[in-house]
């Protein structure tokens, strides 16, 4: 016994309100009949029932309101053969309130809610992109890999799941084409490179290798490959430069350093604010000394000299990152005190990685101080485009002779580096010694300040 | 070239014959043929109204009123002859031959064109307004290319003729002198714009003479005289005589489709004169009047409408024909290899749809 | 419907449930009150109030002069817009359905396109072509195509398409007061979707995307029907423990990078989902974008979910044509999760 669905009527329609049943239980209705007038949000709209015979039972009263897709009528077919039900293709009740459905539209159906949502979620590998390699198997068997990657390298070239995975090998310097990969396909996984790596950290934990490890010049693959790039890069471009380009000379002088570290105690005493180091000492030397030196603050642009007004004072730091050299601007115009101050901010920063380019550039002069590592000299490399860089050892007591008789002395070696073209042995000479007398004695410095 | 300033008639309202310079009455065998043809339209235009408010199908645009226009024009085409409808012929396409149910089938939603144009020689209808003009006269240009005779008629409406393939297809016909018949059946609205603001032109056939195609103006409600005229314009045609505009005023009766409210564009009042000007109740006196119809022929015609309708509605009242693999085919001539994949991604979608969760 | 603040000001009101067509509606009419340069027409747009009823009432409000029904031409109401913009006016013209537009085509890329560009900018054409696009409505032939490649493509136009009520109602205001021509795509499947907001013009500009829902793992891009199709698939891979980021284009033409690369950098996924089909579709364009701009943050191909390469098939096969959940899920399922995760612990 079929029951006559409420189909989809007017546009805008989800439900429609019984207004007026034009049958009652018992009579017999013809096919396409109006049985009923429902009322949709445009209009009132006559119903013809799709079927004919006794109608048993009417599913709502007027002013009752049916969704799309509920009994309307059910009808007893007198024809002794069931006509087939009719069902509103639409039908969706449960869904009608949430996203409204239209209705029938001018020109079709009108909308549906969404059909079955989830299914058993064995992914598609059809969709994965159109593939290269002829597929001789029917569906649903799985396609070939778009890049189709085989076990080998094509001209050693080989299939990595993804650009970032790829990158990570090459930071990493692990060859790709040593790999073999997990995926399908033979495809390069994440999982295999990152193999390679942990591997590789665990040999290097166990030998006596720092890291990173020198490459070793050898024939065949499996020496270690660090490659040069970013900053580290950028440093071994400006050194290649300056090494090329720079007529380099080197002058050093031992000096007894002593007072120097006496007045650096006194300046650093209790409560008397921030903290002076040896390398802002040396600056304030240096900046005195530029004033009489001023050819060793410039560089050299074509066939001139550029003498620079001011000095920015830049000053080795190493870091995580490698060898930075931040710039303090202005410095000649810096007290010691700030001078210092200048310096340890900067290279806190520079060890924080927090450097801007204001303060990583437009230096005209570079101090070095390398006795932190311990050693007494360097033959240190220019700053291009600078044209000289002071360098420091370390302070460590040694025999000195004072007033005829050898005494322990707090020697410390300063270096100058220095572009021959701009000034000549008296000149860079003239500097050091200058420096070398206010280390020395930096009372005596006072009468330059 | 000019249209009379009248329509053409040859039954007044009352279905009495009047003369009519240049038409002739057609024959009693045709005239009863007309009305037949007429009575089984309007009940399959009934049937599909109603299958459409039950949900089978998707849209039903019914040519209620237009029946004298529909079956008049296809009833003047001969055998060798093309027609070329429009989304709202389907009264035509079924008098033409082509089975009903395959006739819904664009309308139901299976497909976009359920039969074969060979086979009666009727152009899949045509949604996109007046594009079938073109195409009309195109295939009638080849049939003359090839030395066949056959005459294309090409069905539009009054809002079709204001697109400009219309234009196009009225200029090369007559350049071309094609064997072409516009059909043009002016019911009053194209959806919901009334003719007063389609047209300034004192007639749509007046639209023939800047082209230098000769316009005929008729009553669209009378059968007899749209069979006249447009049999007459395709003897014309099929003789050399080039294209010919024929307007035939009519109105439709019911809304654009089942889904639009003709209530806020125009009167019931409009509505009722025109059904009172029934183009099936004027033949039918007409036949009555010469003793060519009785009751129990009427009775037998309403007999073997409703077993038509019972036979549509039984066909139409199963599911979807519709299977999903069509979805790739038939694109190209030949499968590409792109669409054999997607293809299969569908047949995997849909097995993978099968599975239990 | 509760009152709308003025232009410009923010509105203190209350969301109200409204519907896209309502929006759209709303949006017209207070474009028609505070601009008289305005106008509104096409077919069946004045008297019936419009085919999905988006102009309703306007013309009883505005009066005919303003708000009319044209004769039977796409072709002639695209190119008189154009002969009335050269003259001062804004006209909002409609194409009943995105495949009786063609005819209109070769106005609007060969004039409305170009006009300001061949002017060297002296001449401006602020149309806003409104187009009913898209699927899903159960629709005979040529009432559901999806034509954005082809004005995405057409240098001088901005296509534009909301998929929220309130994104119509202000797209809708700023596509008016913009400038530039402007294809306005309304999916029409979503005119009666509901949303509570309040209708107001401003908001994200006209050529900005919005990501609609938050998420870690893959970006879904989407615009116009397939937002909602979009959401309901990133709740559904929630429960497979996939955190999903859903982006609303909004705009097609220009298209925001920065809103669109922002997400596809944090996630490293991204699937494009649209209707139209999938040979040189809208998501093609997106696709080789973010391969340009995102490529060494990708975990996986950027995969599009669309419709097949067919003509848009019949109402009783649409729902296997058009991008569903099922789909989209796949896509996601595909994106090489285990080729590309680190080693558990690691």
């Amino acid at each position: 016994m079929p029951a006559f669905l409420l189909p989809d009527l007017g546009e805008g329609l989800t439900e429609a309100e019984i207004v007026t049943w034009r049958v009652q239980v018992g009579d017999t209705v013809t096919v396409d009949q109006g049985i009923v007038e429902v009322e949709t949000a445009k209009a009132l709209v006559e119903v013809p029932v799709p079927f004919g015979g006794r109608v048993t039972e009417l599913h709502g009263k007027p002013g009752d309101v049916l969704a799309v897709g509920e009994p309307l009528v059910t009808v007893e077919t007198v024809t002794g053969f069931a006509e087939p039900g009719v069902v509103t293709p639409a039908a969706g009740a449960g869904d009608a309130g949430d996203t409204a459905q239209s209705g029938s539209v001018l020109i079709g159906y009108g909308t549906s809610p969404g059909r079955r949502r989830r299914r058993r979620r064995t992914p598609s590998p059809a969709v994965i992109p159109a593939p290269g390699a002829a597929d001789a198997q029917p569906a649903p068997e799985p396609v070939a890999a778009p890049a189709d990657p085989g076990p080998a390298a094509v001209d050693g070239r080989v299939a990595v799941a993804s650009p970032v995975i790829r990158q990570l090998a090459r930071d990493a310097g692990v060859d790709l084409t040593t790999l073999r990969g997990s995926g399908r396909g033979g495809l390069i996984t994440r999982q295999d490179v990152d193999a390679v790596i942990s591997a590789r950290s665990a040999e290097n934990s166990s030998g006596a290798e720092p890291v990173p490890a020198v490459p070793t010049v050898s024939g065949h693959a499996g020496g270690t490959r660090i490659p040069i790039r970013g900053a580290r890069k950028a440093v071994a471009d400006k050194l290649s430069r300056s090494r090329r380009e720079i007529p380099e000379a080197t002058v050093w002088v031992d000096a007894d350093a002593t007072e120097l570290l006496a007045v650096r105690a006194a300046l650093n005493g209790a409560g008397s604010g921030p903290r002076i180091s040896i390398l802002a000492l040396l600056s304030r030397f240096t900046v005195l000394a530029l004033s009489r030196y001023p050819e060793l603050n410039a560089r050299i642009e074509g066939d001139e000299i550029v003498l620079s007004p001011s000095v920015h004072l830049g000053f080795a730091a190493q870091t995580d990152r490698g060898l930075v050299v931040p710039v303090v601007r202005e410095a000649q115009g810096l007290t010691l005190e700030q001078l210092a101050v200048a310096v340890a901010g900067h290279t806190l920063r520079a060890r924080e990685g927090r450097l801007g380019p204001a303060e990583l550039t437009g230096g005209t002069f570079t101090v070095n101080n390398y006795g932190v590592f311990g050693v007494d000299g360097s033959a240190a490399i220019i700053n291009h485009p600078e044209v000289a860089i002071l360098g420091i050892g370390r302070i460590i007591e040694r025999p000195w002779v004072v007033g005829g008789a050898i005494v322990s002395r707090h020697l410390t070696q300063l270096t100058l580096a220095f572009d021959h073209r701009v000034c000549d042995g008296g000149t860079a000479g003239g500097f050091l010694r200058f420096i070398a007398d206010c280390v020395e004695s930096p009372a005596k410095a006072l009468r330059h300040l | 070239m000019l249209p009379t300033e009248t329509p053409l008639t040859l039954l007044d309202a009352d279905g009495r014959a009047v003369p009519s310079a240049g038409l002739d009455m057609p024959a009693d065998d045709v005239l009863v043929a007309l009305h037949r043809h007429m009575v089984l339209a309007r009940r399959f235009d009934t049937q599909a109204m109603a299958l459409t408010k039950q949900g089978r199908l998707a849209v039903y645009p019914s040519a209620r009123g237009q029946e004298a226009s529909e079956i008049g024009a296809v009833l003047a085409l001969r055998r060798a002859d093309w027609l070329f409808p429009t989304y709202r012929d389907s009264m035509a396409v079924v008098c033409r031959g082509v089975d009903p149910v395959e006739v819904l089938t664009l309308l139901r939603g299976d497909w976009h064109c359920g039969y074969d144009p060979y086979v009666h020689r009727v152009a899949p209808q045509c949604t996109p307004l007046a594009t079938n003009a073109p195409h009309a006269v195109g295939l009638a240009h080849a049939a003359r290319l090839k030395g066949e005779d056959s005459v294309a008629l090409v069905m539009l409406g009054d809002g079709a003729t204001s697109e400009g393939d219309t234009h196009a297809a009225l200029n090369f016909a007559a350049v071309w002198q094609a064997p072409v018949v516009f059909f043009v059946q002016n019911n009053g609205y194209a959806i919901s714009v009334p003719l007063a603001k389609q047209t300034a032109a004192p007639s749509l056939a007046h639209k023939g003479i800047g082209y230098g195609i000769p316009g005929v103006l008729v009553d669209g409600n009378d059968a007899a005289a749209v069979y006249a005229a447009v049999r007459r314009a395709v003897t014309s045609a099929a003789a050399g005589g080039g294209p010919v505009l024929i307007e035939a005023l009519t109105y439709r009766v019911e809304a654009h489709t089942n889904a639009d409210d003709a209530t806020r564009y125009r009167d019931t009042a409009e509505v009722d004169g025109w059904l009172a000007r029934d183009p099936l109740a004027r033949l039918r006196l007409h036949l009555a009047g010469r003793g060519l119809l009785d009751e129990s022929a009427v009775a037998g015609l309403d007999a073997e409408a409703e077993a038509q309708a019972a036979a549509l509605r039984e066909r139409m009242n199963t599911d979807t024909a519709a299977d999903p693999a069509d979805l790739c085919r038939y694109v190209y001539a030949e499968q590409t290899q792109s669409l054999h994949w997607q293809q299969r991604e569908l047949a995997w979608e849909l097995a993978a749809a099968e599975e239990p969760r | 419907m509760t009152a709308v603040a003025e232009t410009g000001a923010r509105s203190q009101v209350t969301p109200a449930t409204v519907t896209m067509a309502a929006a759209l509606n709303r949006a017209l009419a207070d474009a028609l009150r505070e601009d008289d340069s305005v106008l509104v027409f096409g077919e069946d747009v004045g008297t019936l109030g419009g085919v999905f009823r988006v102009t309703d009432g306007l013309a009883a409000e505005f009066g005919e002069a303003r708000v009319f029904d044209t004769p039977l031409s796409e072709a002639g109401i695209a190119g008189t817009a154009i002969g009335m913009a050269m003259n001062g006016l804004r006209p909002v013209i409609e194409m009943q359905f995105d495949a009786f537009a063609y005819p209109a085509f070769e106005q609007i890329t060969s004039h409305l396109a170009k006009m300001h560009n061949r002017t060297r900018g002296r001449v401006a054409l602020p149309v806003v072509i409104r187009i009913p696009y898209g699927g899903g409505i159960g629709g005979v032939e040529h009432h559901c195509d999806s034509s954005e490649a082809y004005y995405a493509h057409t240098a001088g136009l901005r296509v534009v398409t909301p998929a929220t009520p309130g994104d119509a109602y202000a797209l809708l205001r700023q596509a008016i007061e913009c400038p530039d021509p402007v294809i306005f795509l309304e999916p029409k499947r979503r005119y009666w979707s509901k949303e509570a907001a309040v209708l107001e013009p401003g908001g994200p500009g006209l050529d900005r995307a919005v990501v609609r829902r938050a998420g870690r793992d893959v970006t879904l891009i989407a615009y116009g029907g397939t937002l909602a199709t979009a959401l309901e698939a990133a709740d559904a891979a929630a429960e497979d423990g996939r955190s999903v980021e859903v982006v609303d284009l909004r705009s097609l033409s220009p298209f925001d990078d920065e809103t669109v690369t922002a997400s596809v950098r944090r996630t490293g996924r991204a699937v494009v989902v649209h209707e139209a089909s999938r040979f040189c579709g809208y998501g093609a364009e997106v696709a080789a974008r973010l391969s340009e701009q995102c490529f060494h943050y990708l975990e996986a191909p950027v995969l599009r979910v669309t419709g097949f390469d067919i003509p848009y098939p019949p109402p009783h096969l649409e729902e296997f044509h058009l991008p569903g959940v099922d789909r989209i899920l796949d896509a996601i399922d595909s994106l090489q999760w285990q080729e590309t995760a680190a080693k558990a612990g690691a």
